[in-house]
Order: C-alpha cells, then sequence, then structure tokens
C-alpha cells in the first residue's frame, strides 16, 4: 500500500481508541508517574551514598532505625489505607517477630537467616489468629479490640519465662551465612565496610525491594484494587463479588509479614528487645506517620515514617514535650487536612496547569469536498497532533 | 509518534553512572567511609562524660534525679581543678526507658567523643547500649540498672554501683531472720528489676528455711490492688517483700492494712521514697521497712549535700540521685588513678578501687564489678515526716 | 465473697466510666477515645484545686462532694469544647477520621497534664477514712460504702434524666435516628453538647472518687480505665445505659475473681480475652438490641 493510500484511507476510517489517541504524557514534569519514579531513583541514590558521607555510628543508627520504620508504615499503610481497617495493635505482629527471631537464635541457636521463615510463618499464624474473629467487626470495634489484642502480646512476653519476662531477650546475634557474618566487616576496593555499615545497606535492600517495592505492586495488583473497593464501599464491593473477609485478611496478614520481618531486623539491630518497646504508644506513632504522610500513598507514608522516627532524635533537646506534639499534630492534620501530606489522589501542583489534550477529530470530518454529502460540515482550525 | 527524547535505556545507564559519580566525590568526605574522621577522644580538652536516662516516656521522672546528682558531682570536681588538669563535661542523653531510643542515643554519645559513661536506669534499656560502648571502649559506671543479666554479660568495661537484687535480697532475708518472722511472702511488678529482686528474695529465703507463703505478681499503674490485699489477708504471712515502686507500693500497704494485714511490710529500694508515706496515708506506715542503700540524710555531713542539690537543681533530691553523683566521682577517681581516659588502665584503676569513700558507703568492686556488700541497711519511715530513716545497719 | 464485694467496688468505678462511653456512642456513634482521660482530668482538676486552697491530708465526705461537683461541672465543660473544637468539624467524614481524632485528643490530655503536673504520681489531697468492720465474711469499709452510695445516686439521677426528661427524649430520638429528629425539631448540637457534659461529668465525678478512695493520681490513669469501660460497655451492649452499668459491675468481677485464679499479672489479659469474647459471639452485648444496618 503507497503512503498516500493509506493517508486516504485513514480519512475514512472511523479513529480507533486503541491506535489513534495521543500517547500519555510522559516524562519527569509531565507526568505523575515519571515525577515519583524520578524521586524514587533519587531516593535509592542518596540511600547508597549516605555511607560515604557519613558513616558515624550515630548516623548509621538511625537511618537504620528510620529504615525499618519505614517497613512498618508500608505495612500499616496496606492495613489502613489501602483496606481501611483502623488497627490499633499493629505493634504486636513487630513484637511477635522481634521475639521469635530472638527466640530461635539465642535459645535455640538458628543462625538468623534460618528464623526468617519461622518468623514469616508466625506472623501469619497470627494475622489469622488475631484477624479471624475480629475483622467481622465495624471500624470504631476493629480498632480498640486490635489494641486489646496489642496489650495482650505485650503483657504475655512479659511473663513468660521463654520471651525472657520484662528484661526481654538479649545477645542477639547478626545475621550469618556459614561462616562469614555481619559483624566481620567487609572490605572491597580497599575500602572497609564495618558492620553497621554493611548492615545498613542489608536493611535498606530489604526495606526498599520487598518493604516498599514489595507493597506497592500489591497494591496495584488484584488485591490492591480488591482492597481499594472494601475501603470505600464494604456493602458495594460485596456486591460485585469481592470476598470482603478474604480481602480483609489477606490485607492483615500482608501487614503481619510486614511488621515480623521489620522486627527481626529490629532485633538484629538492637540486639536486645524488652516487653517496653511494644507498648500501644508504639503504635498509635506507627498510625500518625501513616495518616501524617497520607494513608494508601506510598511517598506520603515514606515521609511520615521518616518524620516520625527521626524527629525525636533531631530534636532530642524537646524530648519531655514529644508526645504532646505530636498529639496536637494528630488533631491538626485530622481536622485540616485529614489526606495527609502527600495524599494518594494528589496531582503535582504543576501538572494541574496542563490542559487535557483533545483527541484527534480532524482525520475523519476533514471529508473532501468531492464528497456527495453536502450537509457534512467541514470542520475547520481543529487541532491536530 | 515518539513524543519521549530519551530511550528507557539511555535515562537508565544516566543514573547509573550519576549514582557511581556521587560515590566518587563523597568517598573522599571525612566520616565517611573512605574519609578519615574518627571520633577517638583528644588529649586535652574537656573529658566528656555521658549520661543515658529516661527524659521522656513511663519512668521520665527519674531523669533529673539523676542528671543533677551528677551535674552536682560535675561541678564539684571541676571546682576543684577538673582530673589531671582536665575540666569534666556532662553529656546527658534520653534513653526514654526504650530500646530503640537508648541505642540512638549511645550511638550519639559514642560518636560525640564521650570517654566514660555514668548513666543507666531501666535495664531493659540499657542492656543493647553495652555493646556498643564495649566496641567504642567506653567505660560504664551504672548508677541505677542493676538487672542480672547486665553482670552476665562480663563484659569487662561494665561496674554496677547499685547494689544487685542478689545483695538487696539477701539483707533482706536477713533482717527477716533477725526480727524472728517464720513466714514470709514477697510481691513484684512483672518489670525486670522488681521480679529480678522478688524471685531472688523467695529463693534465698526458702534456702534459710524459712516459709514462702507466695510470690505475687501485680500489674503497675492500676489503683486497685485489692485482689492481692485480700491474699495478704487470708495468708497473713510475718513479713512481706514489695519490690516494685512507691506509686504502687503506697496503695499496697494501704489497702492490704485495710484488709486485715499485720505483718511487717518490707520494701525494696524501689519504693523508698518519702512519696511513699503521702500516697499510704497517715497511720499506715507503721509496720513499714525498706531495704535501701546508705543515703545523704543517713551519713553526717549530708545536709549540706542536700543544700548543694537544692541550689543546683531547684527541686529534692530523689531515687538514684546519689547513685549518679557516686558515679561521676568514681570514674574521675579512676580516670586521676590512670592519669587519663586510657580504656584499659580506667578499667585497671576502677578493679583496684579499695574503699572508696561514697554516698553510699565505702566501694570495693568485686571481680563481677558489683559492688562488694551492697551496702543494704534497713529503713523505716519516721511517722512525723514521711522520709525514710535509718533502723538498722544490719552490721550486727 | 470478698472478691465479690472488692469486684463491684471497682465495678462501680468501671459503670461510672463506662456509661459516658455508651451515651456518646449511642448519639453520635462516636467511641470516644479520651473519655478516659476525661475521667483523669477530673481527679486532677480535684487536686488542682485542693491544692489551691492548700488543703492537704482531709477525710471530710462534704469536702468532697464540693470538690466532686466541682470537678463535674468543669470536666463537663472540658468534655463540650473537646466536642465542638474536635468532634463536630469531622460529623461528616468517615469514621476512621474521627477515631484517630480522638486519638489525637487522648494523647495531648495526657501529655499537657504531664507537662503541667508532672510525671510523678501525686497524692489526692482528700482521703476517705478506712475503718473497716466484718459482715457476711467481708471486710467493708466505710469509704466504699460512701463511694457505691455515690455512684448508685449519680447513675439515679442519669436515669431520671434519660427517662423522664425532655433532653432525655430529645437523646433517644438522635440516637435512633438523628435526620428524623432534627426534622422534629430538635437542635441536635445542643443535645450533643448535653449528652458530652453529662458522660463527662460522671467521668470526672469518677475520678474525683478514685482519687479520694485510692488516694494517688497520675497523668496515665485514664487510658486503662478507658480501655476497660468500653469493654464494660461493649459487654453489656454498647448504645443502651443499664447495659453500661451492669457492664461495669460484672467487668469489676470478672476482674476481681480472675486475678485470684491466675495471678495479677495476667490481669489486663483476661479483661480483653472477655471483650474479644464478647465482641465474636455477642456484639450487641448483653442488653444490647439488635441494630439493623441501614443503605
Amino acid at each position: 500500500m503507497s503512503r498516500s493510500q493509506t493517508r486516504a484511507d485513514a480519512a475514512l476510517r472511523a479513529p480507533s481508541p486503541l491506535f489513534d489517541r495521543p500517547a500519555a504524557p510522559a516524562g519527569i514534569l509531565n507526568s505523575n508517574k515519571g515525577f515519583l519514579r524520578a524521586l524514587g531513583t533519587l531516593a535509592v541514590v542518596l540511600l547508597a551514598v549516605l555511607p560515604f558521607i557519613n558513616a558515624t555510628p550515630y548516623l548509621m543508627s538511625i537511618a537504620t532505625s528510620a529504615l525499618i520504620y519505614v517497613m512498618l508504615a508500608m505495612g500499616l499503610n496496606v492495613v489502613v489505607g489501602y483496606a481501611g481497617l483502623l488497627d490499633l495493635g499493629y505493634i504486636a505482629f513487630f513484637a511477635v517477630g522481634a521475639y521469635i527471631s530472638g527466640i530461635f537464635t539465642t535459645v535455640l541457636g538458628w543462625p538468623m537467616w534460618a528464623a526468617l521463615p519461622m518468623t514469616i510463618v508466625a506472623c501469619i499464624v497470627a494475622g489469622i489468629i488475631i484477624g479471624a474473629p475480629t475483622l467481622r467487626l465495624r471500624s470504631d470495634y476493629l480498632a480498640i479490640v486490635t489494641l486489646g489484642f496489642g496489650e495482650i502480646i505485650r503483657i504475655t512476653a512479659n511473663n513468660l519465662q521463654i520471651t525472657g519476662g520484662p528484661s526481654g531477650i538479649h545477645g542477639i546475634p547478626t545475621w550469618s551465612f556459614g561462616d562469614w557474618s555481619f559483624s566481620d566487616g567487609f572490605t572491597l576496593f580497599g575500602l572497609e565496610f564495618p558492620q553497621r555499615v554493611v548492615f545498613y545497606y542489608f536493611v535498606a535492600a530489604v526495606v526498599v525491594l520487598v518493604g516498599v517495592v514489595g507493597a506497592g505492586r500489591l497494591a496495584k495488583g488484584k488485591m490492591g484494587r480488591a482492597w481499594k473497593a472494601v475501603r470505600d464501599d464494604e456493602d458495594a464491593a460485596e456486591a460485585m463479588g469481592i470476598n470482603t473477609y478474604i480481602a480483609k485478611i489477606t490485607a492483615y496478614i500482608i501487614g503481619a509479614v510486614w511488621a515480623g520481618i521489620a522486627g527481626q531486623l529490629m532485633a538484629t539491630h538492637l540486639s536486645a528487645i524488652s516487653p517496653n518497646s511494644f507498648q500501644f504508644l508504639y503504635s498509635a506513632l506507627i498510625l500518625m506517620s501513616v495518616v501524617l504522610g497520607g494513608m494508601g500513598s506510598t511517598p506520603g507514608v515514606i515521609i511520615g515514617a521518616l518524620f516520625v522516627s527521626l524527629a525525636p532524635e533531631l530534636l532530642r533537646e524537646f524530648s519531655e514535650w514529644r508526645f504532646l506534639i505530636f498529639g496536637v499534630l494528630l488533631v491538626v492534620v485530622m481536622l485540616f487536612r485529614p489526606a495527609g501530606l502527600w495524599p494518594s489522589t494528589a496531582i503535582l501542583p504543576w501538572l494541574k496547569k496542563l490542559k487535557p489534550v483533545p483527541p484527534p477529530t480532524a482525520g475523519f470530518m476533514a471529508v473532501p469536498a468531492a464528497s456527495a454529502n453536502e450537509d457534512l460540515e467541514t470542520v475547520e482550525g481543529e487541532e491536530t497532533r | 509518534m515518539h513524543t519521549r527524547t530519551r530511550t528507557p535505556r539511555i535515562r537508565r545507564a544516566l543514573s547509573i553512572a550519576a549514582a557511581i559519580g556521587a560515590i566518587i566525590i563523597t568517598a573522599g568526605c571525612s566520616g565517611g567511609l573512605g574519609g578519615g574522621g574518627g571520633t577517638g577522644g583528644s588529649s586535652d580538652g574537656p573529658i566528656k562524660i555521658g549520661m543515658l536516662a529516661p527524659f521522656s516516656g513511663s519512668e521520665s521522672a527519674f531523669g533529673n534525679y539523676m542528671k543533677n546528682g551528677a551535674q552536682l558531682a560535675i561541678d564539684e570536681i571541676n571546682a576543684k581543678g577538673g582530673v589531671d588538669g582536665r575540666k569534666l563535661e556532662l553529656e546527658v542523653q534520653d534513653d526514654a526507658c526504650d530500646a530503640t531510643t537508648s541505642v540512638a542515643a549511645a550511638n550519639k554519645l559514642v560518636t560525640d567523643g564521650v570517654v566514660a559513661s555514668v548513666g543507666g536506669y531501666c535495664s531493659g534499656a540499657t542492656l543493647p547500649t553495652l555493646p556498643i560502648f564495649n566496641e567504642a571502649k567506653i567505660p560504664m559506671v551504672i548508677p541505677a540498672a542493676n538487672s542480672n543479666e547486665l553482670v552476665k554479660q562480663k563484659l569487662p568495661g561494665v561496674f554496677l554501683i547499685n547494689g544487685t537484687g542478689t545483695q538487696q535480697a539477701a539483707a533482706a532475708v536477713k533482717y527477716a531472720q533477725k526480727s524472728g518472722a517464720k513466714t514470709v511472702a514477697a510481691i513484684n511488678d512483672a518489670t525486670a528489676y522488681s521480679k529480678d529482686l522478688a524471685d531472688s528474695f523467695a529463693q534465698q529465703a526458702k534456702d534459710a528455711g524459712l516459709t514462702v507463703d507466695f510470690n505475687a505478681v501485680i500489674t503497675p499503674g492500676e489503683n486497685d490492688y485489692s485482689a492481692v490485699a485480700t491474699q495478704l489477708a487470708n495468708a497473713k504471712p510475718d513479713l512481706v517483700y514489695w519490690t516494685g515502686y512507691y506509686q504502687e507500693g503506697g496503695l499496697i500497704v494501704r489497702q492490704s492494712t485495710d484488709a486485715g494485714f499485720e505483718g511487717t511490710f518490707l520494701v525494696g529500694d524501689g519504693s523508698v521514697d518519702a512519696k511513699f508515706a503521702q500516697i499510704a496515708g497517715k497511720g499506715y506506715t507503721e509496720h513499714v521497712l525498706g531495704t535501701f542503700t546508705q543515703t545523704p540524710d543517713m551519713l553526717k555531713g549530708a545536709d549540706k549535700w542536700i543544700a548543694d542539690y537544692k541550689k543546683l537543681a531547684g527541686a529534692d533530691p530523689g531515687p538514684y540521685s546519689t547513685q549518679a553523683y557516686d558515679a561521676v566521682n568514681v570514674v574521675a577517681e579512676a580516670m586521676a588513678t590512670a592519669k587519663g581516659t586510657d580504656f584499659d588502665k580506667v578499667v585497671k584503676a576502677l578493679e583496684g578501687l579499695k574503699d572508696f569513700k561514697t554516698l553510699g558507703g565505702p566501694l570495693t568492686f568485686m571481680p563481677d564489678h558489683t559492688r562488694s556488700g551492697g551496702g543494704f541497711v534497713i529503713v523505716s519511715i519516721d511517722p512525723s515526716s514521711g522520709q525514710f530513716v535509718l533502723k538498722d545497719d544490719l552490721q550486727g | 465473697m470478698q472478691l465479690i464485694w472488692n469486684g463491684l467496688i471497682v465495678g462501680s468505678f468501671y459503670a461510672l466510666v463506662a456509661l459516658g462511653y455508651s451515651m456518646v456512642y449511642g448519639i453520635i456513634k462516636l467511641l470516644n477515645f479520651a473519655h478516659g482521660d476525661i475521667y483523669m482530668l477530673g481527679a486532677f482538676t480535684g487536686f488542682a484545686t485542693l491544692s489551691a486552697f492548700g488543703i492537704s491530708n482531709e477525710t471530710s465526705i462534704p469536702l468532697l462532694l464540693v470538690i466532686m461537683l466541682l470537678s463535674m461541672v468543669t470536666t463537663g465543660l472540658i468534655g463540650v469544647g473537646i466536642e465542638r473544637i474536635a468532634y463536630r468539624p469531622l460529623r461528616k467524614s468517615p469514621r476512621l477520621a474521627v477515631l484517630i481524632t480522638a486519638i489525637g485528643v487522648s494523647f495531648t490530655l495526657e501529655y499537657a497534664v504531664r507537662q503541667i503536673f508532672g510525671p510523678n504520681p501525686e497524692a489526692f489531697p482528700v482521703r476517705l477514712e478506712s475503718n473497716g468492720f466484718a459482715f457476711a465474711g467481708m471486710r467493708i469499709t466505710a469509704a466504699q460504702i460512701v463511694l457505691v452510695v455515690i455512684a448508685a445516686g449519680l447513675m439515679l439521677v442519669l436515669a431520671h434524666i434519660v427517662e423522664r426528661t425532655r433532653s432525655g427524649r430529645a437523646m433517644r430520638a438522635i440516637a435512633l435516628d438523628p435526620q428524623g429528629a432534627q426534622l422534629m425539631g430538635i437542635n441536635v448540637n445542643r443535645v450533643i453538647a448535653t449528652v458530652f457534659f453529662i458522660g463527662s461529668a460522671l467521668a470526672g465525678a469518677a475520678g474525683v472518687m478514685a482519687g479520694a478512695y485510692y488516694g494517688s493520681i497520675d497523668f496515665l490513669m485514664g487510658f486503662i480505665i478507658g480501655l476497660k469501660a468500653f469493654t464494660a460497655a461493649v459487654i453489656g451492649g454498647i448504645g443502651n445505659l443499664y447495659g453500661a452499668m451492669l457492664g461495669g459491675l460484672l467487668l469489676g468481677l470478672l476482674e476481681s475473681f480472675g486475678s485470684a485464679w491466675f495471678g495479677g499479672e495476667w490481669r489486663d489479659v483476661f479483661s480483653f480475652a472477655f471483650l474479644i469474647l464478647f465482641l465474636t459471639f455477642k456484639p450487641t452485648g448483653l442488653l444490647g438490641a439488635r441494630v439493623v444496618e441501614r443503605m
């Protein structure tokens, strides 16, 4: 077919939505997706470069803690942000992960990587135990019941012998693979990487790959859409054929596994855990980071998590005011910007000004004058791409 | 139709190149991996001493007591010329009685260049900091935390000023025998130190031939202890040992006395505070005794110390103010003997301390780095002032 | 027997606080997370007032009643204030938002009190005398009798208000159908404010009584009471006032027996386990009615 022939045919052919529409705007500044992707790449680069700028024990320690916190927040984001279940006892799963890995490595002597599958299994079981009876309840009841469960887990950990009682477990070893463990450090190109830096990279890799990317992928998939449907209107979702109970329990279990992995990482980071770290207060703080950042939005939740975990460090002089400020902040945010700092439905400010591109309609309207139909208007001046 | 000006492949290559470039550029930064920059202490200039204590969270009441006690010692030492001609400086960080915060705080102290640690209140929050300080070669003289787990780690630089639970329990058992008690009981509040102490007491009492009626646990932070009060009234032991804090202790003694308990109510050092009498109320404190280390008001000339403290802090001293004060003095003395802040020399000097005079009595460290004898005495409550005063120094 | 009496005493406190919880839930379907902290505020306003007058270590009952009334009014007003500032703007928002706000309010109250009064527990200036006497195998003290009488009195007053007066009818109407009630000319905002006032006043009264009975108050005392009160309200049937009273007493008894059998450290676990059991098998509670979800 010659080129002019195809063009003539094209003039007669109705515009097909699939093939003739203009490409979506792309590029870092022209599209939401491009911008987020660029931001993500930048963040990953910064993460990788951080130890080269400053590898002091303090910075590595708070950076690792902040990353683990991000993982926790991503998990809660799945439960609260995507599926809309207010879980006030989230820290219980964190505790389960930390304690299971702690017990297996100290009491039973297993290497840390072998404890990982046990942690995941334990969290799945815990998620089912806690979720099964309660997910049928309404949101207000669910909140208090999950709080109750959180307290039950904390008090049980406090009272049992195997969890070390109120002193908790200490002496938790770091990850080791065969003969080599993180504490041996690592030398590459003449640069020596001490344990804290190796562990920092490990945590960063796990958090970014499993925590952030994993959660994001789940949210975009079939499960994610089911969660959003359940969150928006549970009865309508049920009517559309979504098994809301399964959707909710899956969200719960995924949240539990995320928290469990974070717990195991934290147990390694601190080398000692005690029931004091698993009070309701800390559940509320994780919830706050999700709410402040923007429920259901990945960049928002990451920012929220970084804020909640790093602000106490940066504002160490005001440590006495910490919780009061958090309480007031929570009320203020819910009153004035309930969607959070970076809402999931946010449109970047400069993108709001872009005009939507109209589809091409000139093609089929510009019929040659020689055609029989004179009633057909020739629309002139239509924009073409 | 191409609307993009660069293919994804080129873009990816560019970003990787940018990353590698960033790494190469920053590799020279000091404090980073490739750069120099260490946190080693310098050999002149002020000596930095670090202290971790709770200033927020559930135990925040105790942070200021410890901070002010330590600061008082520092000011006194500096007024006398410091250690080896160098002034002392105190850096205090909040550990919020929580492992995560305490680890970050310990790392901060290490990064800021402290050469000794005189903090540590919650054992649960102090335990994770032990390996951090140990790796950084910083000796620790712990004024308050006294869980046996701290001792079990057997780290070279860790010393405990507060008598261990075992020693305190031994003092309690000694008094029980002395007072002719045949049956005893224990109550703890499910926190680390309290449970340790109660269990140790129960064990040692049993070994000494006393009958242990029960070892009960209560939940702190509540108001109603009628269950354990009823238990006491029914079992009627001659002596009961409460190992928790004054908030609950005052309530328990009141409720159990109301319920009909008439034996001796012995409390551990966490309850020895003037507020105990306030909470228990008038008329409930005659049969209350406590195990405690010697405090300023029991020593001669302690009024001056209390007055100095009040001038510095603007408030009365509280639990562990004296221990923090002692910890700083102990560290300063060791550094003076070691003529510097070198870890091995300071540790050796600490081990070599013999009968060093502290507010808590003469101090010698035992081979496991705990304090010899513990220095515990029995105190009772003065009905008019509500303060605990010395009753029996258990030396006889 | 003693266990039963002990349980009833503790249960009275739970019942008073649970009443406020139930009332607020009944009318605007909100679990006021900060309700337990109102209880704490009641104790602290009583403390502050008494300390301002330099009173300490008294045992007179009339003084206690006066302070209780003062605290009730103050906490009632504070409750109304909180509703106005934090909950009314969110009345049309999804429930999640209001719940989270309630958590924020709870934190704010707790730590504000901590900043003002310090983290240490304080001794309450008015203490009830605890001379006891034996009766049917139990030790009963005068303080406990006073407490039970006051609690019962308050509950009777509340029942009268809800059943007999116009405001009470208005409250029940709004609980049934808010829009219908508005159509009938009821000033919904005013009635909701009244409900908050009464509920908070009751919690405040409980706080003062707890201060006087137990003798020690601290800024975190509201948190666990709030949870227990919620459990009590659920057991009795949330939204039902008699259920709240019954639930409170029942929970007190359960706890008393539970800690005697299993040990004091499992006390809270016992209460929460009960909560979960009830919500799983009988979510409407003992006296609650089946609520039909309207689409």
